[in-house]
């Protein structure tokens, strides 16, 4: 459906997307996720034709996307990053415009265009300006013009940004809804929101694709370590003691001061330390305030993702750190 | 073709919308208006001459900022993106945008026909036949024009300066005619014959040459070539 061998882009100096390579079945709804500037929109600039990518080929159904690019471009839906939508044209003209384009016939565009303002709730805006929607608006009739056509490919450029939580409900479902015919590519800097939506999430972090894997592997490999944040108040926490008991568990971060503390664990996750924790603290006669698991920021991911292939890198140091500090991989 | 018309049809739709068209439209009127009564009715000469020439003249300022938005703005609101990824040739739309600026100069020209009226009530032993020729011509010139203009805006994302850039080498064009006593007359004939007002000249004495229409038209092929070089820059792989 989607082939991507060798593809590279070159700004200059930079090398925005690195050597990357990829294939996308029919009817897979697969995830981009990366940070700002990980190289996320230049791919899909690139698929979609904008770009011209320094090295390597792309091919969408089977035919290489510089071999025909009218007729590619035909049969994928594009939608850009933050929407363009031209400001003096009202919502009605735009997609009619894109239509006529797109040399959909009346009849075709009449059932189309009801189709899309009942699947982007575009109904109240169809007569307005896009000059003057609101950023949930714009996103959404960006959202409307690429699935106008039907497409068989839709390639989408974080779909969700601007909106707030129902709307972004609204856009999964929709785009879920879509996956069961289409094929998706969609990107995004939230890794819930990829593994809301996605049966599979490429990982991308500068230029170089870090992880491809099914949703559900991907998701037993984020879990195999747990963070643990502790609020605890006590004179001077000292763990030294549990911290020899437990050498699979290490303290990456300690900040606070006086008699409030705040302390991050991290463990493999096999090995459930919550209760023996709260029974050492307990025994100190310190104090709970709060305990609980934190969610794998972007950040983490790559980390830990990363850790395998570039297994040497140090911990940053940790502010005020009394404790012994475990190598985090052990 | 159609895409063409689509493209032309929805500029020109969006230029009828905006204020600036308008504001553009009125200061052109205002502009030539002024300088043709003020030749009229001081220097008492009604003549379809004077009426061109300043109408040529006030071509080189109208057109370029007719123009100026029409990729320039694409670029700037990044529709651009949008526009180059649907299935339409580049060629499709630099033509399109090229046919839109020539039905509005056609619409401003239609305006003039106030002056030519006043010609006409005045002025005596018209040639219509010239007349319809000249404005002929003036439209080729300002087509010739619209095509620098078009091209001119592909290259800037910000319209003053696509407007700058239009406006030079439209000046260039037109300004031949006056420089070509200070160039060595071995090169004169190639500078004149690169000059719009002796193509236009022909044109308003009611002859209509090939040799003009060809130039003209080489002129606005090659702008907008030119202009669809470099849209295509983007992606030099793909030939859209």
């Amino acid at each position: 459906m989607i082939e991507v061998s060798h593809l590279t882009k070159q700004f200059d100096t930079i090398t925005a997307v690195d050597d990357i390579a990829f294939s996308i079945r029919e009817g897979e709804i697969v995830g981009f996720l990366g940070p700002n500037g990980a190289g996320k929109t230049t791919t899909l600039r690139m698929l979609a034709g904008y770009l011209q990518p320094s090295a390597g080929s792309v091919r969408i159904l089977g035919t290489d996307i510089d071999q025909d690019p009218i007729g590619i471009a035909g049969k994928i839906g594009y939608l850009p990053e933050q929407s363009p939508l031209y400001d003096d044209m009202t919502v009605y003209d735009y997609l009619k415009f894109i239509a006529e384009i797109r040399h959909l016939d009346a009849q075709t565009f009449r059932s189309r265009l009801e189709y899309v303002i009942d699947r982007c709730s575009l109904r109240e805006v169809i007569g307005q300006t896009a000059g003057t929607l609101s950023k949930g608006y714009r996103q959404r009739t960006g959202l409307a013009q690429a699935i106008l056509h039907d497409p068989r490919v839709l390639i989408l450029d974080e779909p969700t940004s601007g909106l707030d939580p129902n709307q972004i409900m609204d856009i999964r479902q929709l785009v879920r809804e879509l996956g069961k015919t289409k094929t998706v590519l969609l990107s995004s800097h939230i890794l819930q929101e990829v593994q809301a939506v996605c049966d599979r999430i490429i990982i991308i972090n500068k230029g170089r694709i870090i992880a491809d894997a099914p949703k559900d592997e991907l998701g037993r490999h984020l879990s195999r370590e747990t963070i643990l944040s502790v609020e605890l108040e006590a004179a001077q926490p000292d763990f030294e003691e549990w911290l020899f008991l437990h050498p699979e568990a290490s303290i990456t971060n300690r900040t606070g001061g006086g008699e409030r503390w705040k302390l991050e664990f991290r463990y493999p996750s096999d090995s459930d330390l919550q209760r023996d924790l709260s029974q050492y603290v307990a025994s100190r006669r310190w104090l709970i305030l709060g305990m609980y698991k934190q969610q794998h920021s972007l950040e983490e991911i790559f980390r830990l993702l990363t850790r395998e292939q570039v297994p040497a890198q140090p911990e940053p140091p940790i502010q005020s750190a009394v404790s012994p500090q475990e190598n985090e991989q052990g | 073709m159609r895409d063409i018309l689509i493209i032309a049809r929805k500029e020109m739709k969006s230029y009828l919308n905006s204020v600036s068209t308008y504001i553009v439209f009125v200061v052109f009127l205002l502009i030539s208006g002024w300088f043709f009564s003020s030749l009229m009715f001081k220097a008492g000469k009604a003549e379809l001459r004077q009426l061109f020439s300043i109408l040529h003249v006030a071509f080189i300022f109208f057109v370029p900022a007719l123009t100026m938005g029409m990729i320039a703005r694409e670029k700037a609101s990044k529709t651009i993106e949008l526009l180059s990824t649907l299935p339409i040739r580049l060629k499709a739309i630099v033509w399109g945008k090229w046919l839109a600026a020539v039905g509005l100069l056609f619409t401003i020209l239609l305006f003039t026909l106030v002056h030519l009226l006043t010609v006409m009530v005045f002025g005596q032993n018209l040639d219509y036949g010239a007349l319809l020729c000249g404005y002929l011509g003036l439209l080729i010139a300002g087509a010739a024009y619209s095509a620098i203009g078009v091209f001119a805006s592909t290259l800037q994302e910000n319209q003053i300066l696509a407007f700058i850039i239009a406006f030079v080498i439209s000046f260039f064009f037109f300004v031949l005619q006056y420089i070509i006593v200070l160039i060595p007359s071995a090169l004169s004939g190639f500078f004149q014959f690169l000059s719009f007002d002796f193509h236009l000249q022909n044109f308003l004495r009611g002859v209509i040459d090939t040799r003009d229409l060809i130039y003209f038209g080489t002129l606005i092929v090659g702008f907008l070539l030119l202009a669809e070089f470099i849209l295509k820059l983007h992606n030099r792989r793909q030939e859209r």
